[in-house]
């Protein structure tokens, strides 16, 4: 293995012989045949996957005790930002949005204004046991207990709480599914908002969002 | 301490008295003395600050408990005063005119209670709970745990374990059984 970064990762390889007059030269592919257009685009997207998962903005919204997490998280002990994950204050700027912990219905109807006013592509990590399956919040009247009915969940990290260790380790899976592009969650919104919206109007009884927060 | 509880003696009547700590004493008052008493509290005592507001829920004996904790800031000894009011439309004087804080407490009382507090500003606002619609969730004749299954969605393959029995597997059942 070289120490070289593997930039283009997941690109098909050309096969030999495909550029006749390959002689070593740059411009070689333009003298003869050439490659499939579509695997410029995928390249390309490659590329841009690659630049996407090494800078993670996050939001700074802790909607429940896990949030606590994040400070360590991002102070000096486990440092985030050196796998290029930063804090930012407001949902324009950011790309991952972090359920922590319990999510009160209260604030599922704020978390749905934030998530649909991030732009494109975002991806929602949601953290602790309370996001899987409600967790010790299972029989509460205020808090939802399945996220995914309600966002486009990519990443799940159990614990309760996790620690910041688990954290990163969730991070490390969530930008190696965006360098494969395996995160269609944002995809998976637009296409499903129907879907979405009825389960999130099943528990916010004074449904008075728009119908998406641009 | 001693002295205002004597003097509060001498004015109201007080139901009972007792002391939980040696700086915390409850004392109950009938209904329609507790905000002259509170108010009387306030003015010529040194129990002058509000530091909280509950609810207690008496369903046996069809009565809510409303507890106001007053605390001395010089002393930090603390004063309980109770009063028992009729579950059924429960209502109590508001006391927001003596300490501007009490509003938010009666707010939430009556959100999660459905004790009204009249004139008390921001009564039937939604608070904490938003679009609510059944009866007042802290109430103990609500059932959490049948509105939780009826409402929100669960997750299937939830399993439930014994702790103890759980734990036991792990350590080894000696070291549990000498407890």
């Amino acid at each position: 293995m070289s120490n070289k970064p593997d930039l283009l990762h997941g690109v098909p390889e050309i096969p030999a012989g495909s550029v006749p007059h390959a002689n070593g030269c740059d411009q070689s592919c333009f003298l003869g045949e050439r490659p499939d257009p579509l695997s410029y685009k995928e390249a390309i997207q490659t590329v841009k996957n690659w630049f996407r998962a090494n800078s993670l903005w996050v939001i700074a919204y802790g909607t429940g005790c896990g949030s606590i997490e994040l400070r360590p998280l991002g102070t000096a002990r486990f440092d985030m930002e050196r796998f290029g994950i930063a804090m930012r204050p407001t949902p324009r700027q950011s790309n991952v949005l972090i359920i922590s912990g319990y999510l009160s219905i209260k604030s599922l109807k704020r978390v749905i204004r934030v998530y649909e006013q991030m732009p494109s592509p975002k991806w929602v990590v949601g953290l602790g046991s309370c996001t899987i399956n409600g967790g010790m919040y299972w029989d509460s009247y205020a808090t939802m207990k399945v996220l995914d009915l309600y966002l486009p969940v990519d990443v799940y990290i159990a614990g309760c709480m996790p620690r910041p260790e688990a954290l990163i380790g969730g991070f490390k899976e969530l930008m190696r599914m965006i360098k494969n592009g395996e995160t269609k969650g944002y995809i998976d919104y637009i296409e499903r908002l129907d879907w979405y919206r009825e389960n999130q109007k099943q528990i916010i009884k004074d449904w008075d969002l728009p119908d998406y927060s641009w | 301490m001693q002295t205002t509880l004597q003097a509060l003696k001498n004015q109201f009547t007080v139901q009972w008295e007792k002391q939980q700590r040696a700086d915390l004493h409850q004392v109950g008052l009938p209904r329609e003395q507790t905000l002259a008493a509170l108010t009387w509290l306030k003015e010529h005592t040194p129990f002058v600050q509000l530091t909280h507001m509950s609810v207690v829920d008496w369903i046996e004996e069809d009565q809510f408990q409303i507890t106001y904790l007053l605390m001395n800031p010089r002393s930090y000894d603390l004063l309980m005063v109770c009063t028992r009011i009729a579950r059924s439309g429960a209502t109590m004087e508001s006391v927001h005119k003596l300490w501007p804080q009490a509003v938010t407490y009666e707010q939430e009382m009556n959100e999660m209670f459905g004790v009204e507090f009249p004139g008390s500003p921001r009564q039937g606002e939604s608070f904490i709970l938003e679009g609510w619609e059944d009866i007042p969730p802290m109430r103990r004749d609500f059932d959490t745990v049948q509105f939780v299954l009826d409402h929100i969605p669960d997750r299937p393959g939830r399993l439930s374990i014994n702790t103890r029995e759980f734990i036991g597997r792990k350590v080894g059942e000696k070291r549990l059984l000498h407890d």
